[in-house]
């Protein structure tokens, strides 16, 4: 009888490996259906598009070589303009918010109280509400440069992460800030030798979800940027399909190809981190 | 226009321009530069009548063709001199299509970047006979008549109907319609002059002709010309200055290195002395115009809230492409006619 | 709200676990702590706490003055200016006008707004494909979930898997998936724009493609933390699997099915992205006098179609509609909290 429960579980496991093992590929299979067709020749996308890139469909690296100039602006620009957003965004937010949350939870002042409801109040604010009068605010104040609008994601992004900062800040026992006071040291001291490195957990997760929600963005840089000039990667292939001629398909799948890879390579490394980060910001969705 | 030392040249490129700077425009009527013009298609005037600003280069489209295909099809391209003439040369080549190894049309994608050439461009014969009939429009009209459907839907069912690509398959785009044209799979292709340097690579004989549409009297109908490029001489500045810029404009428009360079820049000059253009397309029109033949100006650029009614056109028109009802085209004629009147009010609200 | 809670503490936790230099550091100031504190204890008078604060208080400036400039900027700002100018009408943000002033009613964007057919179209549109789409990832992200705590073979492999589609952006993703249903579309000579319920079934795979991964973590997370005595006491009890499933597990995982739960819903509302690079709206209703409704488009894109859609007129219906939209929105947060909240009461 246990022999036969034991042998049922076994192959109610093997179904359920094989089941999932299927979906496992289907889920792949979009991926793959873009890799094929970044090797495919054009005119062959729209027509065999599940069909594999031999014959006369091969098309070498033809795609990715006409893709880096396709839609009159060169890709490596675009990839260059959201890394550098990115980084400088994230980096910002990281920074800055840090310090104010560890601020917000050892200063029990009102006006403390009062940034830190608006910002989780600012969570639950959709960027439909603010795009029209934030992108004239932005471009008022100069800040539609890929140098400047890291202010914007700054000013806009902080909600969530002094949110979470602050949740993790008051954590922290005081008892060790007290001390390092005592040895000496100033606020600023105290923060960067004693709290920043106690912080680092959530820096990780916060940082991950401003890098995959910067990285990814594609409303407010094409609102502020101006466009013409500075296009990020989600602007760039977005403004592919508008732009003038014909859409040549194989060299767009080659830009989202590659728009993918750095993705992926970031995912695999930083899974652990990633999958983390990601549940801990569940409340933002 | 108030700075201390103004231009004495500008550019004053459409009527809403001419509405907002026509004050600060000297009347160019018979000035030199006027009498060295070989055509006042590109001219704009104000309501008075006063020559505000003149044209200095243009653009035109209308349906590349390829005569060589043309012939392999044992036909030429005298036979195509009205719609009935384009219609049974594309015809007969649609139906030998695979017998000749090419298709008349090349496709006509309706995403974002090729419906502008139904939307915008070809929906342009039906906007101009009308301006015409109204004795030329100064400012958006509006509302549409919608007397000229039958000659639009005429051209659009030709087109997409004796194609390489099925109707019902345009919707998403993604076929190369330039491409199709360039390596001789089909022998028509609707687009404009900015593409004779891709076209004429290998195609050398590429021309230009008008859209036939079935108008009465279109046999002398020419190219879609049109331009946002007009000079404007400054009325603010002194006579001397004003006459010294005219002097300009005329070496410049003259003088062979001058015209020549301005030519390579420009692609065409509408000026009796001025180089010939190197553009195949553009030397189409301007011998159209030298035969007598009217131009279709840019009607178009008056549509109103052109983002959302050609949007709306889009939509109807990928409708009617998977099913040719009657039904269809009165949507896409609502979508045209009354969608124009629409937007007209949406735009020019309060 | 709970999960972040739990998170922070676990991460806090794990702070406190990680041996590493910080570690040392916070040890050799820990042990500072504590011989102050035995110093209070022989009668030493020790430095209040608010004279710790103190000093930390003059520093606001410093550690609240950027992010505050940048907050203000960035959200409160615009958002008391998109209040207002709710009320207005305007072409561009300084030569607002309140429109009592142009002797209209102050709530004339509203009226617009809510008499727009093709606003409440994408309302009723969005609310459809938010309740399709809540159903159709939770069920099957729990599903996945449930099947990956079973101790298959290769688990780790299938959730890395079913994570990734998550970070990829929305642009592109409209883009890869339009590719795809027009290559199988194409075969019955039609295409996603042409149909109403291909855009909506296709936007609905789109989003399981894309978040089934991110809920399966979260219903994951819940499934682990299920009490094992529980379990074993259903075993004893020689409940069957489907009794223990829908008598112990599903109860137990309550909290993240609520979590998932609004997070869809909200995620469903306020899609923007691949609305607008799947189908872009597409197709639409040509109505009799030439307007058009755009039976794909959603709430997010409506009102950006209405703010952009050149036709400067219609800014201030397109700002009340934001405003509606953002009270929608944050409704539902609320919601979320305040049955969060009555739950954890319950507990």
């Amino acid at each position: 009888m246990k022999q036969q429960t034991l042998h049922g579980e076994k192959v109610r496991k093997t179904v359920m490996s094989v089941v999932l093992s299927v979906i496992c590929i289907i889920y792949v299979l979009p991926v793959l259906t873009v890799v094929i067709n970044s090797f495919k020749l054009n005119t062959y996308v729209k027509t065999d598009t599940f069909a594999l890139p031999i014959g006369d469909m091969w098309a070498g690296f033809q795609n990715f070589i006409k893709g880096m100039t396709f839609g009159n602006y060169p890709f490596y620009k675009s990839a260059l303009y959201t890394l550098i957003i990115t980084v400088l965004s994230t980096a910002l937010i990281l920074l800055f918010c840090s310090m104010a949350a560890w601020y917000i939870a050892r200063v029990n002042s009102v006006f403390c109280k009062v940034v830190y409801y608006l910002c989780v109040f600012s969570m639950v604010v959709p960027f439909q509400m603010v795009m029209f009068t934030l992108s004239k605010t932005a471009d008022r104040l100069q800040l539609n440069t890929p140098w400047t609008i890291p202010v914007v994601y700054l000013g806009f992004g902080a909600g969530l992460a002094i949110f979470m900062f602050v949740g993790f800040a008051k954590s922290i026992p005081i008892e060790i800030e007290e001390a390092a006071s005592i040895d000496g040291c100033g606020p600023l001291r105290t923060y960067f030798k004693v709290v920043f490195p106690m912080l680092k957990p959530t820096m990780i997760s916060v940082g991950i979800l401003e890098i995959m929600w910067v990285w990814n963005d594609y409303l407010l840089p094409s609102l502020v940027l101006d466009i013409n000039e500075f296009r990020t990667i989600p602007i760039h292939i977005q403004y592919l399909k508008g732009s003038y001629g014909t859409v040549d398909l194989g060299a767009t799948m080659a830009l989202i190809f590659l728009s993918i890879i750095p993705v992926i390579i970031f995912y695999l490394i930083c899974q652990k981190y990633i999958i983390k980060g990601v549940a801990a910001g569940a409340v933002k969705g | 226009m108030d700075k201390s030392n103004p231009p004495t040249l500008f550019v004053i490129g459409n009527q809403q321009g001419v509405k907002d700077w026509k004050d600060y425009a000297i009347d160019l009527t018979d000035t030199a530069i006027a009498k060295e013009l070989n055509t006042d298609a590109y001219n704009l005037y104000d309501e008075s009548g006063k020559l505000v600003s003149i044209g200095y280069c243009y653009e035109c489209y209308g349906i590349i063709a390829n005569p060589d295909l043309i012939e392999q099809a044992g036909h030429t391209m005298d036979e195509i001199k009205n719609f009935d003439g384009l219609k049974a040369v594309a015809e007969d080549i649609h139906a030998r299509a695979a017998e000749l190894g090419f298709d008349a049309f090349s496709s006509s994608d309706m995403d974002d970047s090729s419906s502008w050439r139904f939307t915008g461009h070809l929906a342009n014969l039906e906007y101009f006979y009308e301006e015409r009939d109204a004795g030329g429009w100064t400012e958006c009209p509006s509302s549409l008549t919608g007397k000229y459907m039958e000659n639009y839907k005429n051209l659009y069912d030709l087109i997409i109907n004796n194609s390489l690509t099925a109707p019902t398959d345009l919707a998403t785009g993604g076929h190369d319609a330039e491409n199709e044209f360039k390596t001789g799979a089909a022998a028509f292709f609707v687009n404009g002059s900015w593409e004779y340097a891709a076209v004429s690579e290998t195609v050398k004989n590429a021309t230009m002709i008008p859209y036939y549409c079935g108008v009465e009297g279109e046999e002398k109908a020419g190219l879609n010309c049109g331009t946002e490029n007009c000079w404007a001489v400054n009325s603010k500045v002194s006579e001397a200055d004003q006459q010294a810029t005219i002097d300009f404009m005329v070496w410049l428009v003259s003088d062979p290195d001058a015209s020549a360079a301005m030519v390579e820049q420009l692609g065409i000059m509408p000026y009796k002395n001025a180089v010939e253009s190197t553009n195949g397309f553009l030397n189409d029109a301007a011998k159209y115009t030298a035969d007598g033949c009217y131009v279709m100006d840019w009607a178009t650029n008056y549509q109103p809230n052109v983002d959302e009614y050609r949007a709306a056109l889009v939509s109807a028109l990928n409708a009617y492409n998977a099913d040719q009802s009657d039904a269809n085209w009165d949507l896409v004629k609502t979508a045209f006619v009354d969608g124009w009147a629409t937007q007209y009010a949406a735009a020019n609200a309060a | 709200m709970q999960s972040i809670l739990e998170t922070n503490e676990a991460l806090a936790a794990e702070a406190a676990e990680a041996p590493s230099a910080e570690a040392t550091v916070r040890e050799s100031l820990e042990a500072k702590a504590k011989a102050a504190r035995e110093r209070d204890l022989k009668g030493y008078k020790p430095p209040r706490r608010s004279l710790f604060k103190n000093p930390l208080r003059r520093w606001g400036w410093l550690f609240l003055g950027p992010v505050v400039a940048a907050f203000i900027i960035g959200f409160v700002w615009p958002f008391i200016q998109g209040i207002y100018l709710s009320f207005c009408s305007f072409r561009t943000t300084s030569d607002a006008q309140l429109l009592p002033a142009k002797g209209e009613n102050l709530f004339g964007n509203y009226i617009k707004a809510v008499t727009d057919p093709s606003f409440l179209h994408s309302f009723w549109y969005t609310a459809l494909f938010a309740i399709v789409s809540l159903i159709m990832i939770n069920v099957l992200a729990f599903t996945v979930a449930y099947a990956l705590t079973q101790g298959v073979k290769g688990s780790n492999l299938f959730r890395t898997v079913f994570f990734m589609p998550n970070l990829i952006g929305g642009i592109v993703l409209g883009y890869i998936w339009s590719m795809i249903f027009d290559g199988i579309l194409s075969y019955y000579g039609t295409s996603i724009l042409m149909e109403t319920k291909f855009g909506f079934w296709g936007l609905i795979i789109l989003m399981c493609w894309q978040q089934i991964g991110y809920m399966m973590i979260i219903y994951i997370a819940g499934l682990q933390a299920v009490p094992e005595d529980m379990m074993e006491a259903a075993k004893i009890d020689g409940a069957t699997k489907t009794q223990t499933l829908f008598r112990v597990v599903i109860p137990n995982v309550m909290p993240s099915i609520t979590i998932c739960t609004f997070l869809s819903l909200t995620n469903g509302f306020k899609l923007f992205d691949q609305n607008l690079a799947l189908t872009g709206g597409l197709p639409f209703i040509i109505q009799s006098d030439g307007s058009t409704i755009k039976t794909t488009e959603m709430l997010a894109l409506n009102i950006y179609n209405t703010f952009y859609g050149s036709n400067v007129a219609a800014q201030g219906t397109a700002q009340a509609k934001a405003v509606l939209f953002f009270i929608l929105v944050a409704a539902l947060g609320l919601i979320q909290l305040a049955y969060t909240r009555k739950r954890e009461v319950q507990q």
